[in-house]
């Protein structure tokens, strides 16, 4: 188990003492636009900056770099998550991998005192923040006395303050409880400083030492603090330019078991911010890529273009992939088209192998790709990737194995923010391993979301997965009258979207949104057709009120309203004798067809209605208007016949109501069915998943077709096809299922048995709940 | 937590397959068996690979698998295929030869695997041996025992460079096996790839049927087919997911359990592709519907065999309605994808992925285990129905989304922030001052926000030379105003030289730092040019 890194709580302490104002030495020209464009005007004199600009530049630079790539965020509560694991597989460790959100700064400045400028708190981690906080210090006063000021209060503070908890590890505390002291705490601080002598550096780190000492006793008795395991201590040294070090540079030690340190000793000016910049790095294991070939107008040839290349910083492991693949032998290199696309044959294979033989040598010599970062050597490498002008602004989904957060090294520079402005107006960039020839390996890209660019690795690998069957080859895939374009319409109607309000449930518990989004699937598939022969309401303009209104949880009146009037324009539709979109292979003689149709129709909307008859009182209303409208009970004969077959056929039905799939045999019938009448229309091309449109119209071609077809059989009188014994089995089977809603209607009045489901949700044994209302 | 990072401890996928078939003499052993015709150790082997292989053909029928026969020497006898029959066929026509010399055939396979795959698919390799190991030069212990003594050149090819599984099917008991080491060598084997393997040996006597038992044991471990259920409310269908997906583990756990996906797989919601942006995902697999018919006997995943009639099991399933294939028609006319719900805090997608004009697939990708896989969309929890919020995010006209989320900070290339760590930096920011003074009063605004960014940076770094010598700059820039300026500019630049001469004093009364300079307000437009 790894637990939380130095990486995590990072002490800035720079020195506000007097020499600090001092100037660097190095000069830098303002007034270059003058000296350019205004001959004969004399340029104003260059300046330069202190010690303290050079100290305090350097470190927001390092802080820059720091929150564009691990921004800070809030821990998310751990608690209050009704889906969450069990506490002790909670996360609760930073690593410096997993370091996203919980880097941490503190800024510390010392003089005669130690001032800090802000606190661990996420709110307090930005470069906004530090600023502010800066210029309320302002620049040191040369004239305090230098006697009573040092660097050492503000080291004294960063212990104290390394003992305070962040809400990182608040949070994992609390959730520990007893095993709270499974939580570490480690921390760096980086002192910059002007010491006088090696002595002096030993002082320093002596009296960090002892102070660490004291404040763990002190944390050992206190709740609220904690001890500090580990600290790494990083001083810096800053001289003014073209003076000689006092203080030698000294390699990372371990001074005692809790803390180790290391000196660099840095002249000011430009050399500063280099080394800073090379830290942020090694400690939060950065890697640097360099995009390369990028077009870019020029500025005062606005039809010409120049290319440019812009260096970013983002995690190490955004390379991992691409470093594997270079330290291949090369003979037996397989390297593949983009996105393993397409696998090149042996021949071509042995081309590429040769290709990727300049890759693997620029390990040693050529820039293109270095990996050799050791942890303590310069941070120069640098892997180039080509940029390839995008081409379309279409959607892809790229098989993407990683997206690390960037942060471009010169952010200001006009190629870097042409880049960075590109990416953050929506664009995305497909970026290439540069080859001296031949095939093209797209192995990165860039993009933005919501305002932070990340490099994506994408899988350059061959695909394990090429050349699989096609969807329509499988189960399911000669199917051709799928509900495409109304599941369609469903899916956009169950789009998520986040919830930024906390709603409370009846209980008083927090209404996890997720869970509601399963309640609606939940509430929009209890009845829902896939394929179009499968329904009649659905294909129905006129239903679509009603049946997108019972869905919801509630009704309001004027939803009631609504489906009373879809209800009554279906009556009227039915007094008319209007067509019906109704599939008709396995309906009987012409004569009741119509009557056939509509009853089918009604069982079908009563099936809906019913499957939403618990979700409130105003639904129950809607199904009372139903029955009372729908047609009058079929003849008496022929609900006689129905019952006998009731009798018989009771318990499955039953059951399969109370499974609350009252649909389902219906379905498994209706399945047939439609083998049947797709067996008949050899026509279709399997390759093709047909979009089924909603409106009714193919469907009332197709039927009349049917029909015709199916009329001879039902008037000769010789020899049964087999096609026939089919349909007659399966109209037996429809017409059971509906003589059976019929019968049950005029027979119980009892709506709650109907739907067990609901009462199974809730833990009540839906079998036994149904028997024992029946009686 | 957020963290995007390729997860080491991640093994993804059960894939490419190589069989390395021990075919020295010493397999041509004989097996005593009662009250049966002779069989040769050989035999043994074949019989349980030939098991091996039906099971795949039946349950995998999209592995890649490749035969490899080795002895001193080693032999591609079948290369990557997903043609059992002949890999099958091959068992059968494999010729004995002299003695076993495992490190070859083990650089051999290193090479094969990587022509074919590169190194970033993980490879399960099954070596099929009767555990005499050889003598001498070559042999696995000569090999093990001088490991640490080698140059690049001839380097031990374990671990392989590629994720790997190394099983060992011993055709050998172990009561067999302990009189000698090895067993001690062949779990040194797999330590030295980085104990990414295991060893199988026969329980009891060296049998048919206990080869059969030992084999079924590595199907059991290595290639049982991932069956789920996958449901959007009352609409479910079944389903295998290829390859199947593996446990992960997340080490940064206080007792890091490895996570398995359920095996119903709800449906949260659907988001479009463009709003989920090619997220980072650790895997992703093939989903293809399977029947079940009324026996319950899998009717398989209706993919097509060669010599099917029309009749077949699969073309039955082939016109059976599956949820399946409804949704990803669905998910790809509308180019959106299904949320899925793999487990407690763990999140997948489902969408259509085309291999071609014409073929496309339904696809599953799993995310990273957290329960915010993707800082762009948020905590998944924290996802509703958009039918729950008082007006549609999406727009009525489906025009906008609430998607990405914008984080509470802005980036520094967002953000405009002002580096001056190089000279080039400081000098822009000067330049862009002085080209808007020189476009006074017209470009007042934006005079006077440049000239307020800059302000802000200098107090900040405490570098209010520069406020100084920017101030001497805009005074020197009002004398040399031409006669045809308008009068307001020289009121504006000096106003502005003045303003930045008081914050240069570092006086907290003109040096702070949420103060800004404002434009002095002057009136031209009446008669008289009087300052208001």
């Amino acid at each position: 188990m790894k637990l939380f890194s130095e990486a995590h709580k990072t002490v800035f302490v720079v020195d506000h003492c007097p020499y600090m104002s001092e100037s660097c030495r190095q000069t830098v020209e303002f007034d270059m636009f003058t000296k350019n464009r205004a001959p004969g005007i004399i340029p104003l004199a260059p300046i330069s900056k202190s010690l303290w600009t050079c100290a305090v530049e350097s470190a927001m630079e390092y802080c820059r770099i720091m929150y564009d790539i691990f921004p800070a965020r809030k821990q998310p509560a751990m608690i209050n998550n009704m889906m969450s694991a069990p506490r002790d597989h909670k996360l609760l460790t930073v690593a410096p991998k997993q370091l996203m959100g919980s880097t941490r700064v503190n800024f510390i400045v010392s003089d005669s005192r130690a001032h800090t400028l802000n606190s661990w708190s996420q709110e307090d981690q930005n470069l906004q923040e530090l600023m502010a906080a800066l210029a309320a210090v302002g620049p040191p006063n040369p004239r305090m006395d230098p006697e009573c000021c040092s660097v050492l209060h503000g080291l004294v503070e960063a212990v104290e303050v390394l003992c305070k908890c962040t809400d990182y590890q608040h949070e994992a505390r609390t959730t520990l409880m007893e095993n709270a002291d499974r939580v570490s705490n480690r921390g760096r601080i980086i002192c910059i400083t002007n010491a006088k002598s090696d002595s002096h550096v030993r002082m320093l780190e002596d009296c960090v030492q002892e102070t660490i000492h004291e404040h763990n006793k002190l944390a050992a008795s206190s709740d609220h603090l904690m001890q500090v395991q580990h600290c790494e201590l990083v001083l810096i040294h800053t001289y003014t330019v073209g003076e000689d070090s006092m203080v030698s540079d000294r390699p990372r030690k371990d001074i005692s078991s809790v803390l180790t340190s290391e000196v660099h000793s840095v002249r000011a000016g430009r050399q500063l911010p280099a080394k800073l910049t090379t830290l942020v790095q090694q400690h939060f294991d950065l890697a640097s890529t360099t995009i390369t070939n990028i077009p870019m107008k020029e500025e005062q040839h606005a039809n010409t273009s120049a290319n440019y290349d812009v260096e970013l910083l983002h995690q190490k492991d955004a390379h991992t992939e691409l470093l594997k693949n270079a330290n291949q032998e090369p003979n037996i290199c397989g390297s593949y088209l983009q996105n393993g696309g397409q696998r090149h044959s042996k021949k071509e294979g042995k081309t590429i192998a040769a290709l990727t033989c300049d890759h693997v040598k620029g390990k040693k010599g050529d820039p293109h790709i270095v990996c050799s970062n050791s942890r303590d050597g310069p941070v120069k490498d640098t892997v180039t990737l080509k940029w390839c002008t995008p081409r379309t602004n279409n959607v892809e989904l790229h098989y993407c194995t990683g997206a690390y957060r960037i942060s471009p090294v010169d952010v200001n520079s006009r190629p870097s923010s042409c880049l960075t402005n590109f990416l953050l107006n929506g664009r995305s960039v497909l970026l290439e391993q540069p080859r001296k020839s031949g095939s093209k390996v797209i192995s990165h890209m860039l993009c933005s979301h919501g305002g932070e660019i990340f490099l994506h690795v994408l899988s350059c690998c061959r695909s394990i997965l090429e050349e699989p069957p096609s969807i329509s080859e499988g189960c399911g895939g000669r199917v051709t009258d799928y509900r495409i374009t109304d599941f369609g319409e469903f899916m956009r109607e169950n789009r998520l979207a986040p919830v930024l309000e906390t709603r409370y449930m009846m209980d008083g518990n927090v209404e996890v949104p997720l869970e509601r989004a399963k309640c609606q699937l939940e509430r929009h598939t209890r009845y829902w057709p896939m394929i179009i022969s499968q329904t009649t309401i659905f294909n129905m303009q006129a239903v679509v009120p009603l049946a997108s209104l019972i869905v919801k949880e509630s009704l309001t009146e004027e939803d009631v309203l609504n489906c009373q009037k879809t209800i009554y324009n279906l009556v009227d539709m039915e007094r008319k004798n209007d067509h019906l979109p109704i599939s008709t292979v396995g309906t009987r003689g012409k004569g009741s067809k119509r009557d056939e149709q509509y009853r089918i129709m009604w069982n079908e909307l009563e099936t809906l209605v019913r499957a939403h008859l618990n979700n409130s009182e105003k639904h129950q209303r809607v199904l009372e208007c139903l029955l009372a409208c729908r047609s009058k009970p079929p003849e008496e004969e022929d609900r006689k016949k129905g019952r006998r077959k009731r009798e018989d056929k009771e318990d499955k039905s039953d059951k399969a109501m109370k499974d609350y799939e009252p649909d389902k045999s219906w379905q498994d019938s209706e399945r047939l069915k439609g083998t049947l009448e797709r067996e008949k229309e050899e026509l279709v091309e399997a390759e093709i998943i047909k979009d089924s449109p909603d409106s009714p119209e193919p469907l009332n071609k197709k039927p009349r077709v049917s029909i015709g077809e199916i009329q001879p059989i039902e008037k000769v009188k010789g020899p049964m096809s087999l096609l026939a014994m089919w349909t007659n089995r399966i109209n037996t089977a429809n017409s059971r299922k509906h003589q059976e809603f019929a019968g049950r209607l005029s027979s119980v009045n009892n709506k709650a048995e109907l739907y067990q489901h609901l009462k199974e949700e809730n833990g009540v044994d839906a079998h036994e709940n149904g028997k024992a209302s029946r009686q | 937590m957020i963290h995007f990072y390729n997860s080491s401890t991640v093994t993804t996928v059960t894939m490419p397959t190589v069989v390395l078939l021990d075919v020295s003499l010493s397999m041509t052993r004989p097996v005593s068996m009662e009250g049966s015709e002779e069989y040769q150790r050989k035999h043994l082997a074949a019989h349980g690979l030939s098991m091996l292989f039906e099971h795949m053909a039946t349950n995998y029928k999209l592995e890649f698998t490749a035969l490899v026969a080795f002895s001193s020497l080693w032999e591609l006898m079948v290369p990557f295929t997903r043609d059992y029959n002949t890999l099958q066929e091959a068992l059968s026509t494999v010729d004995d030869y002299d003695k076993t010399c495992l490190e070859s055939a083990l650089v051999g396979i290193s090479n094969i695997v990587q022509e074919e795959w590169g190194v970033c698919i993980p490879c399960q390799i099954i070596l099929v041996t009767d555990g005499s190991l050889g003598i001498g030069r070559g042999s696995l212990r000569h090999s093990l025992a001088t490991l640490n003594h080698r140059g690049e050149e001839n380097k031990f090819p374990l671990p392989f460079p590629f994720p790997s599984k190394l099983y060992v099917m011993c055709i050998a008991n172990l009561e067999e096996l302990q009189t000698t080491d090895t067993l001690d060598i062949l779990e040194r084997m797999i330590d030295v790839n980085n104990g990414e393997g295991q060893i199988f040996t026969i329980d009891g006597p060296l049998c048919l049927k206990n080869v059969q038992s030992m084999f079924g044991k590595l199907i059991d471990q290595a290639y049982t087919p991932f069956h789920a259920v996958l449901k959007c409310g009352h609409l479910v269908s079944d389903m295998q997911m290829f390859p199947r997906p593996e446990p992960v583990t997340i080490d940064e756990e206080l007792e890091p359990v490895p996570k398995s996906i359920n095996t119903e797989l709800d449906i949260l919601g659907f988001i479009k592709i463009a709003d989920i942006s090619s997220p980072p995902v650790l895997s992703r697999h093939l989903v293809l519907p399977i029947a079940f018919n009324k026996e319950g006997d899998d009717l398989g995943t209706g993919i097509p065999e060669e010599t099917e009639d029309e009749n077949s099991a699969s073309q039955i399933a082939g016109k059976m309605p599956s949820f399946c294939v409804l949704l990803h028609g669905s998910l790809k006319v509308e180019g959106m994808v299904a949320i899925v719900q793999l487990g407690p805090d763990w999140y997948g997608m489902l969408y259509s992925q085309a291999d071609s004009k014409k073929k496309s697939n339904l696809m599953m990708s799993l995310f990273e285990p957290g329960p915010e896989p993707l800082p762009w969309l948020g905590r998944i929890s924290q996802l509703g129905p958009i039918l729950d919020a008082a007006e549609n995010p999406y727009g009525e006209d489906d025009s906008k989304s609430p998607f990405p989320l914008q984080p509470r900070t802005k980036r520094s290339y967002a953000q405009n922030v002002t580096v001056w760590i190089k000279p080039s930096g400081l000098q822009t920011d000067v330049q862009k001052i002085l080209r808007n003074a020189r476009k006074l009063p017209e470009k007042t605004q934006t005079f006077y926000k440049e000239l307020n960014r800059l302000r802000k940076a200098a107090l900040a770094f405490g570098f209010l030379d520069l406020l100084k010598g920017v101030a001497d700059m805009l005074d020197r820039e009002c004398t040399l105003l031409p006669e045809t300026a308008h009068p307001d500019a020289a009121f504006q630049l000096s106003h502005a030289a003045q303003q930045l001469k008081l914050a240069s004093t570092g006086n907290s009364e003109y040096a702070a730092y949420e103060h800004n300079i404002t434009p002095l307000q002057t009136d031209f437009s009446g008669s008289s040019a009087d300052r208001i």
